[in-house]
């Protein structure tokens, strides 16, 4: 079982990598605008 | 922070009027979540001397205030409101964006963390469920319950920090509200968890408190998404205006560019092909091709002759044009619309009232039967009253019934300014529900209200093009509707120099050396002698309008006009006969032409003949009977009937939207949105009704089970979080396009990121 007090602070730190990167993204303004991105490829200049 | 914010109101200009004494402005309070907050800023606000009105709506922040500007100023108001604990933030500019952008953004990282913070906590409680009954070794456990303490602080400091604020914020004000009774289940199963971890003994709340944050936040959200997409569309119209317009300087044609603001009524503008128009203003080219989508809908470019009116807001869809401008840039209808929408907006409507006075009559009653159910489990079995209290505290909040109808009515207005439709009072929709009788106008209405000329009847001594050319070169001079039809038949040389409109009969002036008259037939007879011709002589068909034209040996022409029926006006009155409506014609025109359109839509019931007053005294005969009438009408000759109407709908018209006095305003010049606005208006009050029955229901049904200790908290969380998201999601329907609807309309150009 001390398998354990190795692979719970470790999830810790996988949370707290994904709350990180949640948080760049949000700032960085990648929920902005969800559709327009994805029709733009398609669109010529 | 409220500093910054009144410093930024002084730049901002057209969201506060003064005038006479009387201050007027509307701005977005950040932090109105609930009745109670709106409650505290009236009752702050009212105690302020010299403010004279306050309306708050509490489903997309929005507050709007009088006020006497001798007494108090418009910076004392702001700094009240932040006082309170409320940010305002100006309406509409790139502020009030960039303000919903961080608002969005800030709760998606609140709800992203609760979300994940959840997640990781529900793990290691289901660890510690399982050990309960399979056995644990008690240090594991105890690490375990340490990791959750360590994950449900964050969640509860940063992601819960909106709630437990809100709460701080009553507290000090002495009131109650929703916020309360949340932050008050929060901290004390945070709490007791904390103490319990610690001491290494008892039970532990972590997963409840995580959980309940999330779905508080998520029920938030959408919520949060239906005010900032009301008010993007507002924002979409207050954003057409360019900051800058091309001044001519001379007559040469040199322009200068000067700010909107500096530009004054009589001074003319270049706008270059493609740019938009901005301000209201007269063509002075020849012809012009205009879009007026972003305005009033309309998606197909409009020719503008030379002397036709322009609205700012649309684009000069052909070649470069200049104008002459005939409204101060803040008096535009543009800024007429927008200032509009936002008082609808800012108004709260009856049905919302009830419901909030519901919801905070009820946290009181919750507070008091958390207390006496504790007290009765602590005499029973004083294990279980620390559950049994939190279960209730969470179960009964009233979230979703005073959620239920604010979300309702404000999909519906946003489904409706997708239509075309404008919402200018806050209880038009809960009237257009209910509607059973709608009185329709003809010219304008049923009708397009542009003429068509039919036939010529001449006497002989001129022919038929000489009398129209004659006729166009009086007509050019007049403001009636029908005057249009000669235009087209103007010919160069033949001109009027010395034209008088008489209100009412028509006009006179000279032609080619002679003295003329065009209007009524009695008016063009009586430039001849009485008696010199029988002006019945020339009279065309009864079952069109028939204007004259005499000179001084009598009537010489006559003119067939006709005012053709719109061309989805059949098909509205079909649809509108589905709904179950009873329709009626009321005209103000002779008895023959309103025979004949009725019997063209097959209309039964129709008056004709009638003066306004004869409309009104109609009107509520039908109302005295219990009839509940929608009045359709252009929106400026039927202002008394539409005021006195159950609900009024005016057609929009280019610049007279913005002297439209009535509850909804149809943007477009066709009649095909009205049925389907009918249907919006009826679903919405069937989810408002559907809404407020669930809400009472499930808090009915859960506080009996929490109280009974039936229900442990993580359960009560859930089926609270729950019944406050079918409530929202309920709402929302009203937005999908109902397939039974052809959406013939084209949909305004809402911000992409609402």
């Amino acid at each position: 079982m001390t398998s354990i007090y190795l692979l719970i602070p470790l999830s810790i730190g996988l949370v707290a990598i994904a709350v990180w990167a949640f948080f760049w993204a949000v700032n960085h303004g990648q929920f902005e605008d969800l559709d327009e991105p994805a029709r733009s490829v398609l669109e010529e200049d | 922070m409220a500093g910054a914010a009144v410093g930024e109101f002084a730049l901002e200009g057209h969201w506060a009027s003064e005038s006479e004494g009387q201050g007027h402005a509307v701005f977005d309070a950040e932090g109105i979540r609930c009745a109670r907050c709106a409650a505290s800023i009236r009752t702050g606000l009212a105690a302020l001397p010299g403010v004279t009105g306050t309306e708050i709506n509490v489903v997309n922040g929005r507050v709007s205030v009088n006020w006497e500007s001798a007494t108090v100023s418009l910076g004392a108001i702001l700094r009240t409101v932040a006082s309170l604990g409320f940010r305002p933030v100006p309406l509409a500019g790139d502020a009030a964006a960039a303000a919903r952008r961080d608002e969005r953004r800030a709760s998606m990282k609140r709800i992203g963390l609760a979300g994940l913070g959840s997640m990781q906590v529900m793990m290691y409680a289901a660890g510690l469920y399982t050990g309960a009954f399979q056995g644990i070794d008690p240090q594991v456990a105890e690490f375990l319950k340490l990791t959750c303490l360590l994950i449900a602080t964050p969640v509860l400091l940063y992601s819960g920090a909106p709630i437990l604020r809100g709460a701080l914020h009553d507290l000090r004000r002495r009131t109650l509200g929703m916020d309360v009774t949340v932050s008050l289940a929060l901290v004390l199963a945070y709490a007791a968890s904390a103490y319990n971890t610690l001491r290494g003994a008892g039970e532990v709340y972590f997963d409840s408190v995580t959980m309940f944050i999330f779905f508080l936040l998520l029920g938030r959200w959408f919520e949060m998404k239906g005010r900032h997409q009301a008010a993007s569309v507002t924002d979409a119209l207050a954003r057409a205006l360019p900051a800058t317009a091309s001044r001519l300087v001379d007559a040469s044609g040199t322009v200068e560019t000067v700010p909107l603001a500096q530009v004054r009524v009589g001074e003319r503008l270049r706008v270059g092909s493609g740019q938009v128009i901005p301000v209201d203003g007269r063509v002075l080219s020849a012809v012009a091709v205009v879009d007026e989508a972003l305005v009033t809908g309309e998606s197909i470019p409009q020719r503008r002759v030379g002397g036709e009116a322009l609205l700012g807001g649309s684009i000069n869809a052909g070649a470069a044009l200049e104008l002459e401008v005939t409204a101060a840039p803040h008096q535009s209808t543009l800024h007429a619309l927008v200032r509009m929408l936002e008082h609808a907006q800012s108004q709260r409507p009856r049905l919302g009232l009830a419901a909030e006075r519901m919801a905070s009559w009820f946290i009181v009653r919750i507070l008091l039967l958390t207390a006496a159910v504790g007290i009765a489990w602590l005499f029973i079995e004083p294990s279980r009253a620390f559950p049994a209290v939190l279960a209730v505290l969470v179960a009964t909040c009233p979230c979703a019934l005073s959620l239920a109808t604010p979300v309702a009515i404000a999909a519906a207005t946003s489904r409706l300014a997708r239509l075309g439709v404008l919402v200018t009072r806050a209880d038009a929709i809960e009237g257009l529900a209910h509607v059973d009788t709608v009185l329709l106008d003809k010219t304008g209405t049923l009708t397009s209200g542009s003429a068509r000329m039919l036939g010529v009847r001449t006497r002989g001594a001129i022919d038929a093009p000489t009398a129209l050319a004659i006729a166009a070169a009086l007509e050019e001079f007049s403001r009636h509707p029908l005057a249009a039809a000669f235009l087209p038949h103007a010919r160069d040389g033949m001109r009027c120099a010395d034209a008088l409109e008489v209100a009412g009969q028509g006009i006179e002036g000279s032609v080619m050396g002679q003295r003329w008259r065009i209007g009524s037939v009695a008016f063009a007879a009586g430039l001849a002698p009485a008696g010199s011709l029988p002006p019945q002589a020339l009279a065309a068909d009864l079952a069109n309008v028939t204007v004259a034209l005499g000179d001084e040996s009598g009537l010489q022409a006559s003119f067939c006009v006709t005012d053709e029926l719109r061309a989805d006006a059949k098909a509205t009155v079909r649809r509108l006969r589905d709904l179950g409506l009873d329709l009626r014609l009321a005209s103000g025109d002779r008895h023959a032409p309103v025979a004949q359109v009725a019997r063209e839509l097959g209309l039964s019931g129709f008056e004709a003949q009638l003066r306004p007053e004869g409309k009104l005294d109609l009107l509520r005969s039908l109302q005295r009977d219990g009839h509940r009438v929608l009045m359709i009408g252009d929106g400026i000759n039927d202002g008394p009937v539409l005021a006195a109407a159950d609900v009024s709908m005016a057609m929009g018209n280019g610049s007279s939207i913005a002297h439209a006095a009535s509850d909804l305003v149809l943007l477009r010049e066709t009649l095909g949105a009205l049925p389907v606005a009918i249907g919006v208006a009826r679903r919405a009050l069937t989810i408002v009704r559907q809404n407020l029955r669930w809400a009472a229901f499930y808090n009915l049904a859960a506080i009996p089970l929490a109280a009974l200790g039936l229900m442990p908290p993580w359960v009560a969380a859930i089926g609270m979080s729950l019944s406050s998201l079918i409530v929202v999601m309920n709402a929302r329907r009203i937005n999908r396009v109902d397939p039974a609807a052809p959406e013939s309309v084209h949909p305004l150009p809402v911000g992409a990121h609402a």
